[in-house]
């Protein structure tokens, strides 16, 4: 059966027929076009010509009902409407079993698919708490492996307290507009689980769904208690490593004592083993349900890099122009060149890694010498400015002053006319997202629009700021996912390259490009980053 | 979520190598409709794949029930006539496996009972040796009404049971359930990759599966259900530039026309299918999806009633997807078709060839196209709705395709008119579709598209070059209708696509023989999975 892409690209029109000389009929009255200009591209009069003809046959709409109307070069589309949406996702599992992991994963997916998603985590409640009141009284509070024993009827109290108000904070978040929150405790019972199912029962519209962090390797449970007792908790705080270790060890001693894992089948749940070698999901109803779980099935954790390369500078960039499939430039070609050496420097010889282009030829011509196996993805490709394409920004200015601005207004919703939104262009990137968790080493060379989606995805940053994210040219990004964010490092290589970084116009004094995330990696304690 | 396709030199997909899918499960309990399900899904996706049914290499090979030893389908000691006809049946199938995988095929699923751990250790076994990646997929199911309706419904209009009394043989085949109960083992066995649906999906336990492909498989059937439901495909109105891409157009006046007499065809159709099933069109919803293109938004607009007239039970809620835009003819938007051969030879004489994969400069194949609505496939699967697509006609050919079951090479070639209501009904082991005209106005057929366009014309001198069919309008999307979609070049077959066609005409004989079934027994396939 036919039907895929052949590695060796001969897909690809790599040889352009040169007809540019050759004079054809001309398609509209008066207009001598190049012939292999697009027949409705906004550089030519058709379109003005088109809008105003047609403007009559669009009273055909009936009155009461005004559709939508494009003109111009394109406009807004709004975001799909996500109101029906209400879920609240408990954590279950004992403590150092990634559940704070998961949940800080599954929150970033789905803010990027613009859910608005929240994480209430019990302990920063529990820690926030306990600072307040060590203000006040100036006693600081006990939170030892004593504080956590089932034995320790008070302390059991004050943390059941806490896990309600935990909860009651959720919902009314989820009744104000939020779709997803997390809560995320060890709801180690099924007394607890119970009470949350009662709990949200009594909201119409919510539902609940549970998901258990299940893990006996003993290696991935020592790896989470070394990263908790040196990641700077607050519980540990002016403790020795040693004894953090030791209490911590015994914090957990006292949880597995009452800790029973997910049977009850009645419950909406998916039970994930030792990071996803045995997953069980019982009574899963529902789109977005469907969706985390399968996410959650598709995380790893072992350790690997990211690398984003935009393509070089390509003959397009040079001009001004946006979109097209031209080559690379000679600086361009100069880059690829150069890319071979600094990745293996970086990550090794032996190292294995898988090198994913678009299938626009900048980026094939990018990635040609390196030593690496390549696939190519067409989803990859940039994203598409519809009548827009091959023209430069102050062409757009010129013929279509008004939508111009527009787009500056809202860049993230604005949809080329016959093209794409920003926010398109995540819709097709979801699969590549997913297939990119899966994977391990990645290297990805792409286009600008698309690299800001895709590293707003691994930095969390908001939709609104997404299409100013500063991805210059002959830069290699690298990406080392940890437990709680990414680490960056950047190498820009000393090859000049045209600047294609639109500022976001009329903001507040030069926030000319958004700002480097720092310490992405840092676990958030308190709660209070955000 | 499907990923980038490309080949290895072996022809398989996905780097996933060769996978064999060890169905597992008692009779009756949903493995046929779950195995066929699966094998639509791959190989829309382009992966060469085949269900072998123990069963139905049994009937074969051996003939029906009535043909076997008595003790054939008891368990415990068998005579040493029985044991050498299962023997000969099993070998006989498993042979017919590895024929499939050294004739280039990638997934096989092999729907058979494997009810003992010893003979799934031992059917896994001689495929691992072989390098084939094994995974059980066992259906569970312990709902006795489930059960009983899917003996009624599928199983005793089984060759097995011609000219029995329905209720001699709802008994007869509860009695060989029993009896494969009493040996069966439930699939428990952690070293091997497994995958345990339990009520139609209403719990899923996966152990060990890893891989790109397996997790696919996953996450599809994680989607699927049972639930009776209606799709129905039709395509946007005409708009004012047919053969544009880019210029997204509004809906001609024909096309705002278009949109009212499609309703008006929904619902009458809908309303006397729902009448014919005895469900209530109270308690039924119609989902709308349309493109986020101006003119396919606009031929739901009638549906959107006026917020002040809608009642509870007319509202329709239309859902724009993004992922539903028609083909990308990239370069050659807006040509006709003999400017695009004029200007693009070489790429011209390629696309002819073969109309599925290739991709014209900037353009997407229909190969692209069906990489980028496969989450909407995976949406419509999950859907439990009757859903109205209304849609362009290249994303129509490739949803149709999928639900019908055709080979990826053939979706160019479906067509799809404008002015006809596809009614698509999801049965037990594939769909049943009709479609129902009721539009002739302008824009119905190729010939005349473009009429809404009356001062556009000028490109329209090239028609005809394509043995005077499709109207030089939008060509590239509507290519297929002229050429069916057939590659032109006389090379030979490929073993694979020998091995394809044949099965797929004996599907269609199949197809043909549930048509004759369908007077009597309301359309079923008539498939028995044990052996």
């Amino acid at each position: 059966m036919a039907g895929q892409d052949t590695l060796d690209g001969t897909n690809l029109p790599l040889v352009v027929t040169a007809l540019s000389n050759e004079m054809t009929k001309s398609t509209a009255a008066g207009e001598a076009t190049n012939p292999k200009r697009a027949q409705f591209g906004a550089l030519g009069p058709r379109l003005k010509e088109f809008d105003q003809s047609s403007a009559s046959s669009r009273r055909a709409s009936r009155p009461s009902s005004p559709p939508r109307t494009v003109v111009g070069i394109g406009g807004k589309a709004p975001k799909p409407d996500y109101s029906e949406a209400k879920i609240v996702v408990a954590m279950v599992g004992l403590p150092a079993r990634g559940k704070s992991y998961l949940s800080n994963k599954l929150q970033r997916y789905l803010q990027w698919l613009e859910y608005d998603v929240k994480v209430f985590n019990v302990g920063q409640l529990r820690r926030k708490r306990a600072r307040q009141s060590a203000e006040v009284t100036g006693k600081k509070a006990d939170h030892t492996a004593a504080y956590f024993s089932y034995q320790n009827d008070q302390a059991m109290q004050l943390r059941e307290q806490l896990a309600e108000e935990s909860l009651d904070m959720l919902i009314q978040w989820l009744k104000d507009g939020g779709n997803v929150g997390i809560h995320d405790a060890t709801n180690s019972t099924r007394l607890r689980r119970s009470k949350i199912l009662e709990r949200v029962s009594k909201e119409p519209g919510i539902v609940v769904m549970y998901i258990e962090s299940f893990c006996d390797d003993p290696a991935i449970i020592a790896a989470n208690v070394a990263l908790k007792v040196s990641s700077g908790d607050p519980d540990y705080k002016n403790m020795s490593k040693e004894d953090a270790e030791r209490d911590f060890l015994n914090r957990i001693r006292e949880y597995q004592a009452v800790y029973e894992t997910i049977t009850e089948e009645h419950l909406s749940h998916v039970r994930i083993v030792n990071v996803g070698d045995q997953v069980t999901m019982s009574r899963i109803h529902g789109y977005l349900q469907s969706r985390i779980v399968f996410y959650l099935m598709n995380l790893h954790l072992k350790p690997r890099s990211i690398f984003f390369s935009r393509h070089g500078e390509s003959e397009f960039n040079v001009e001004g122009k946006i979109g097209g499939d031209s080559l690379l430039s000679p600086r361009g070609l100069e880059y690829a060149r150069a890319l071979p050496a600094l990745i293996t420097d970086n990550i090794g010889k032996d190292t294995e890694l898988t090198v994913w282009t678009s299938s626009l030829r900048r980026t094939i011509q990018t990635g040609s010498f390196l030593p690496y196996q390549k696939l190519t993805w067409k989803s990859l490709d940039e994203l598409d400015a519809g009548v827009c394409d091959g023209m430069t920004y102050e062409e757009i200015e010129e013929q279509y002053p008004d939508d111009y601005a527009n787009r500056d207004d809202d860049k993230f919703n604005y949809r080329y006319r016959g093209g794409e939104s920003y926010r398109d262009v995540v819709t097709r990137l979801e699969p590549v997202i997913m297939e990119l968790e899966r994977q391990e080493n990645i290297m990805i060379i792409g286009h600008q629009a698309i690299l800001r989606c895709l590293y707003a995805y691994f930095h969390n940053l908001p939709q609104a700021d997404l299409p100013y994210i500063k991805i210059p040219l002959h830069t290699v990004i690298k990406l080392t996912p940890k437990a709680y964010g990414c680490d960056e490092e950047r190498y820009p290589l000393p090859i000049g390259a045209v600047d294609t970084h639109r500022p976001k116009p009329k903001t507040p004094a030069n926030s000319s490009a958004i700002e480097l995330p720092i310490s992405t990696s840092a676990r958030d304690y308190y709660g209070d980053k955000s | 979520m499907v990923g980038p396709l490309f080949t290895t030199d072996s022809g398989l997909l996905y780097h996933a190598g060769k996978i064999i899918i060890i169905a597992v499960g008692l009779p009756a309990r949903g493995k046929t409709h779950i195995c066929r399900a699966l094998e639509r899904y791959l190989r829309w996706s382009g992966v060469k794949t085949q269900v072998i049914s123990l069963g139905d290499y049994r009937r074969k090979t051996v003939g029906g029930a009535q043909q076997l030893p008595p003790d054939y389908f008891t368990f415990g000691k068998k005579s040493a006539q029985t044991a050498a006809v299962r023997k000969k049946v099993k070998d006989g199938c498993e042979q017919l496996i590895l024929d499939f995988f050294d004739r280039g095929g990638q997934v096989a699923i092999y729907d058979a009972n494997n009810g003992t751990r010893a003979s799934r250790k031992e059917v896994a076994e001689k495929f691992e040796a072989r390098g084939i990646h094994v995974v059980f997929l066992e259906s569970v199911c312990n709902n006795n009404d489930i059960i009983e309706a899917n003996i009624r419904s599928v199983k005793i209009s089984s060759p097995d049971y011609r000219g029995w009394l329905p209720e001699k043989a709802v008994a007869d085949y509860w009695s060989r359930i029993r009896d494969h109960e009493k040996y069966y083992e439930p699939v428990e066995e952690t070293e091997w990759p497994f995958i345990r649906i339990f009520d139609v999906g209403d719990k899923i336990i996966v152990n060990r599966i890893q891989g790109y492909l397996q997790t696919k498989i996953i996450f599809f059937l994680m989607n699927i259900h049972n639930r009776f439901r209606v799709i129905y495909f039709a395509r946007s109105g005409q708009s004012l530039i047919e053969h544009s891409y880019k210029a997204d157009s509004d809906l001609s006046p024909a096309g705002w026309e278009y949109a009212e007499k499609l309703k008006q065809a929904v619902m009458a159709r809908r309303a006397e299918a729902l009448k014919e099933r005895g469900l209530n069109p109270e308690e039924r919803r119609l989902v709308i999806w349309t493109s986020t293109r101006l003119r396919s938004h606009h031929t739901a607009w009638p549906f959107v009633a006026p917020i002040s007239t809608l009642s509870p039970t007319s509202m329709h809620g239309t859902v724009d997807k993004n992922q539903m835009l028609e083909i990308n003819p990239g370069v050659w938007d807006g040509l006709s078709p003999e400017d695009a051969r004029r200007l693009y030879p070489e790429e011209f004489e390629r696309f002819v060839m073969d109309p599925y994969t290739f991709r014209a400069p900037r353009a997407e194949s229909y190969h692209d196209l069906s990489v980028r609505l496969e989450p909407t496939l995976i949406e419509l699967e999950r859907e439990q709705e009757d859903l109205l697509i209304i849609g362009h006609a290249s994303v129509i050919r490739c949803l149709l395709a999928y639900l019908i079951g055709l080979p990826a090479s053939e979706v160019p070639a479906v067509e799809v008119a404008r002015g006809d209501l596809i009614e698509v009904v999801p049965t037990s082991y594939g769909v049943r579709s009709q479609s129902f005209h009721f539009w002739s106005g302008p824009g119905r057929s190729a010939d005349d598209e473009g009429d809404g366009d009356r001062d556009w014309e000028e490109g329209e001198d090239g028609m005809g070059g394509l043995g005077g069919g499709t109207g030089g309008k939008n060509f590239y999307e509507n290519y297929a209708e002229d050429t069916s979609g057939k590659r032109r070049d006389s090379k030979a077959e490929s073993e694979w696509e020998e091995f394809e066609r044949e099965h797929h005409e004996n599907e269609k004989g199949k197809e043909e023989q549930e048509r004759d079934h369908d007077e009597h027994d309301d359309g079923r396939t008539v498939i028995v999975d044990s052996v």
